[in-house]
């Protein structure tokens, strides 16, 4: 049996609706998906949360114990600008409200205001279809790892907030 | 009748006429004594127009696509000019407007906000040109000005002055406006006379907002019938000079919808569709040729789809906001007319002070001020920014400082080359005129074609008004005018040409014309660009202006300049160079690229101030008087008294959400938030809530290193107990707002923070006894490096002013 590769694509915005763009054009490509979600921050500091179904599913298992982090980030200044956005969680095998709740919890402390995250898992078979859906986020990193199951979105999620973190990214 | 001498300013009282005995037995009165002076019998009143940041090719009246029917009105009914130059930059065509001098002449070869230290870059008026406001008021005009003024340097527009520097220095009776280069349409920190009055209580009416561009006109009418209450015959002298169509662009959106879609088939198309208007118009001659798209400009082609909805609404708006220029000018002339005076008034209406802007970059800016700061922000990166407040939909709304990208601006100066800060061509410096005069000029919509320039619209008016320039004014001997009366040429249209000569320079950009040629110097950098790598080439001993590329052009077969003749005539390019050296020491111009001397190490003063206290309510602190905290550690305390209860309110607070930074109680607790250009907002919350009574409150941030835009820790501190604090990545590095001012105890105009939005201006509840701001001084030689970076900002932020 082969192994499986799986894929954690991470973007960041500057506004939600660029990032709830690409999380209803990720939806809307047809390929299958473990994790969707879109984490935001309104200009007065609210939190929005949009999350695709699978999440509880498959992909809850699937990003259980990875207490990741995404950042995008801005390298100096006046070299050039990107972008915070930081989405969390550290999920297990919960039901979604619980789901929401720790992303929640994390977000609120990472995300921007006015800001806005979109993490994507998926397996690596699907990886030309959901990436070219993506097309609005100023900053896409994409981690892969193709270890056992749990193991190897785990390392995925660090590999891609490694990447997300590094100045020149 | 006496002969009044008005060659010496003040004119003297006139000499006793009467008689004075020991009791009123045989006296006899003297009622001169008792009167003003007043201008010659039939001086016209005067209505001088400038608009901002405009194109040849934008207004209607001249091919453009931006309907200005008001415009077409006075032109049709008077002259209007198509070799009208002004100096490509605002500050530098002001004063030359208002002094009939040459901008450097009179210290202003560049912006109002930041003088340095040559004379002909001091932003500082010498004594001994006194200009047109104030010749015209000692003469027995009613002086009054509307709208931008520009000609005050930073650090001067506070209830300290000087106020020699304010438009009552020079010689406007009254003033209703702002001081600097910009403001926002709804939220303008205004000035009336020698005060700063803030925010107009209207801002944020939903049923009947405050909108400048509506409040300039009301004024001035309100102004005017307030004259002729008092004076029936007493002529008037208004310059009303719009804020428009400087960004940021804002106004309603009923005016931009005006233009929806009009310009969805981009830049290069509409430079064509403009060229053919001007053609049918004859405003251009038959032979003009549309220059071709520099480089530097994207084609339309090249726009991604999914963005170009997002540039044409940035050409919408702008359109829709100049437009609304043009209506309010329009309420003004209306007013005149039904006062009878419309007739003796001499409208003189300048489409632009220099070409229309291309400092929003390429990509345009949903903030301007973010590329003064040194942001460079993607077409995507912008697209996203403007919908975080609100959508293209909002572009043009209070929430947004937006200024449309360079390549719209570039078909804004068609058919010219380039635009604003380019002084070698005439995309910076040719914009329309249009006079109108029914008492003595009945020709009704002749094209006039004489070179004239800014220069020339003082002596001309004198001229008109039979009163000579000044020898001496306060005693003080004055400069000649340099500029001279086009007034012939308004009722003969082969009058001659009578300005053959003239000098042009803005930003180390240069031309020289002479009897029709016309020699372009042009510098290599792209006006948009102040980087150090940008302004490198331009150092000392580096720079060699004579090897700086040269075009010549001969104007009367070249209208547009398509046609470079510099190869075929090595001799008149080596004239012409040799004369503008000769003009450029003459008029003040030289060092070349004084304006970027803290680029090369030539600095003022390091500022010695580090402490500052606010007292009481003091408000609309001007957006270049606030601290200088950027770049460096400071800290902001404040003295309160809270009441039992607990309080809430903003402690103080620069700016808006766009840029600026605001300590507030909210919930009961301490809060600060900063807006790093409304790309970054951090906010720190202390973890418990104010106590009541005598309260210290403290906000500290430690910077990381000293460079500009550092990122730092900050520490929010009660009673010198730290209560929370967080991380802020990056800061503003060199200035939050264009115009936006601070305020303690409350939150005047655009908020900083949108969760008390709602609570504008959310005063403090309880008392705010005093602010005091701490800025810690680096190591020295840290200090100087600092000091120039931000000299160096301060410079990539006059180049767009």
């Amino acid at each position: 049996m082969p192994k499986q590769t799986v894929d954690v694509l991470m973007g960041g915005y500057l506004s939600k609706d660029a990032a709830h763009e690409d999380f209803e054009a990720v939806q809307a490509c047809g390929a299958p998906l473990m994790g969707l979600v879109v984490v935001s921050k309104g200009l007065d500091g609210s939190m929005e949360i949009e999350q695709h179904d699978h999440i509880v599913k498959e992909g809850a298992m699937a990003l259980g114990g990875a207490g990741f982090v995404v950042g995008l980030f801005a390298p100096p200044l006046l070299a050039a600008t990107a972008v915070g956005a930081v989405v969390g969680a550290g999920v297990g095998k919960i039901a979604q409200r619980k789901v929401e709740s720790a992303l929640e919890a994390q977000a609120e402390q990472t995300i921007p205001i006015g800001g806005a995250g979109l993490i994507a898992v998926y397996d690596h078979e699907h990886a030309a279809a959901i990436e070219a859906a993506v097309t609005r986020a100023i900053k896409r990193v994409v981690g892969e790892a193709t270890d056992s199951h749990v193991k190897a979105v785990k390392a995925a999620l660090a590999d891609a907030s490694a990447k997300m973190a590094a100045p020149n990214a | 009748m006496p002969v009044v001498d008005r060659s010496h300013l003040p004119i003297r009282r006139p000499t006793f006429g009467g008689v004075v005995n020991r009791t009123l037995a045989g006296s006899q009165p003297d009622w001169n004594l008792i009167g003003h002076p007043t201008p010659p019998d039939g001086a016209p009143n005067v209505l001088l127009v400038l608009i901002d940041d405009a194109g040849f090719g934008n207004p209607s009246t001249f091919g453009g696509p931006i309907q200005t029917p008001n415009y077409t009105r006075m032109a049709e009914g008077g002259v209007k000019y198509n070799r009208f130059h002004v100096t490509a930059i605002c500050s530098p065509t002001r004063a030359a407007l208002l002094t009939g001098r040459n901008s450097h002449a009179v210290g202003f070869g560049s912006v109002g906000e930041f003088g340095g230290g040559y004379p002909g870059y001091s932003a500082t008026l010498p004594r001994d040109s006194a200009p047109l406001p104030r010749i015209l008021r000692d003469n027995g005009y009613n002086t009054a000005a509307f709208g931008k003024w520009h000609l005050t340097p930073d650090g001067q527009q506070g209830p300290g002055g000087p106020f020699d520097r304010w438009p009552s220095g020079w010689g406007f009776e009254y003033f209703y406006g702002f001081l600097g280069g910009g403001a926002g349409q709804w939220d303008t920190v205004l000035a009336e006379n020698g005060k700063i009055i803030g925010v107009d209580p209207r801002y944020g009416d939903e049923t009947d907002p405050y909108y400048l561009p509506d409040a300039m006109a009301d004024k001035t009418i309100e102004w005017l019938h307030g004259i002729r209450a008092q004076d029936a015959k007493k002529p008037f002298f208004a310059y009303f000079s719009t804020g428009c169509s400087h960004a940021p662009h804002h106004v309603a959106e009923s005016w931009a919808a005006k233009y929806k879609g009009k310009f969805d088939q981009g830049w290069d198309r509409l430079r064509e569709e403009t060229f053919e208007r001007q053609k049918a118009l004859g405003v251009i001659p038959a032979d003009a040729e549309l220059t071709p798209r520099n480089e530097a400009f994207p084609a339309w082609d090249s726009v991604p789809d999914k963005l170009k909805a997002f540039y044409s609404r940035q050409m919408e708006v702008y359109a829709g906001f100049s437009e609304n220029a043009d209506h309010n000018v329009g309420r003004v002339i209306d007013a005149i007319d039904e006062l009878g005076e419309l007739d003796n008034t001499l409208v003189i209406w300048i489409w632009g002070d220099n070409g229309a802007s291309m400092e929003g970059t390429i990509t345009g800016s949903f903030n301007e001020l973010t590329m003064m700061n040194g942001i460079p922000l993607t077409d995507e990166m912008q697209l996203q920014l403007s919908e975080r407040y609100g959508g293209m939909e909002a572009w043009g709304a209070e929430i947004m400082a937006p200024h449309y990208g360079a390549a719209w601006a570039w078909a804004g100066n068609t058919p010219f080359q380039w635009g604003k800060q380019v002084g070698s061509h005439l995309g910076g410096t040719r914009n329309p005129m249009v006079i109108h005069w029914p008492d003595r000029v009945a020709v009704g919509g002749e094209l006039r074609s004489q070179f004239t320039h800014v220069i020339d619209i003082a002596p001309t008016i004198l001229e008109i008004a039979g009163i000579p320039a000044p020898t001496t004014v306060d005693g003080i001997a004055q400069q000649p005018m340099h500029g001279v009366a086009f007034t012939d040429s308004l009722r003969t249209a082969d009058a001659p040409e009578r300005h053959t000569q003239q000098y042009f320079e803005s930003v180390g950009n240069r031309a020289m014309y002479k009897d029709g040629w016309w020699l372009s110097m042009r510098t290599a950098r792209i006006p948009w660009l102040a980087t150090p790598q940008a302004i490198a080439p331009y150092a000392p001993g580096v720079w060699d202006p004579d090897a700086d590329p040269t075009e010549l052009y001969y104007l009367p077969d070249d209208f547009s300049q398509a046609h470079d003749l510099a190869a075929e005539n090595p001799e008149k390019v080596a004239e012409l160079r040799s004369l503008f050296w000769q003009e450029a020491e003459q008029y003040q111009v030289l060092p070349l690229l004084a304006t970027l001397s803290s680029f090369f190490g030539q600095l003022p003063p390091l500022p010695a101030t580090t402490k500052l206290e606010f007292r009481g309510d003091v408000q609309n602190v001007l957006s270049g008087m606030i601290p200088r905290i950027y770049n460096h550690s400071y800290a902001i305390s404040a003295d309160l008294l809270v009441p039992d209860g607990g309080v809430e309110g903003v402690i103080v607070a620069e700016a808006d959400h766009l840029g600026g930074f605001s300590l507030f109680v909210e919930d009961g607790k301490l809060t600060h938030t900063y807006s790093m250009m409304g790309v970054f907002i951090f906010r720190q919350q202390a973890t418990e809530p104010l106590p009541s009574g005598e309260v210290n409150v403290r906000m500290e941030f430690a910077a990381d290193a000293p460079k500009p835009a550092t990122g730092g820790q900050v520490t929010l501190f009660i009673n010198d107990k730290p209560v929370g604090g967080g991380r802020m990545d990056h800061t503003v590095p060199m200035r939050f707002s264009g115009y936006a001012g601070m305020d303690i105890g409350r939150d005047n105009g655009g908020v900083v923070d949108r969760s008390y939005a709602a609570k504008a201006p959310f005063p403090f509840t309880g008392t705010v006894r005093k602010v005091v701001f701490d800025i810690k001084p680096h190591l020295e030689h840290e200090e100087a490096d600092l000091h120039e970076a931000t000299k160096n900002a301060d410079v990539a932020h006059a180049l767009s002013a």
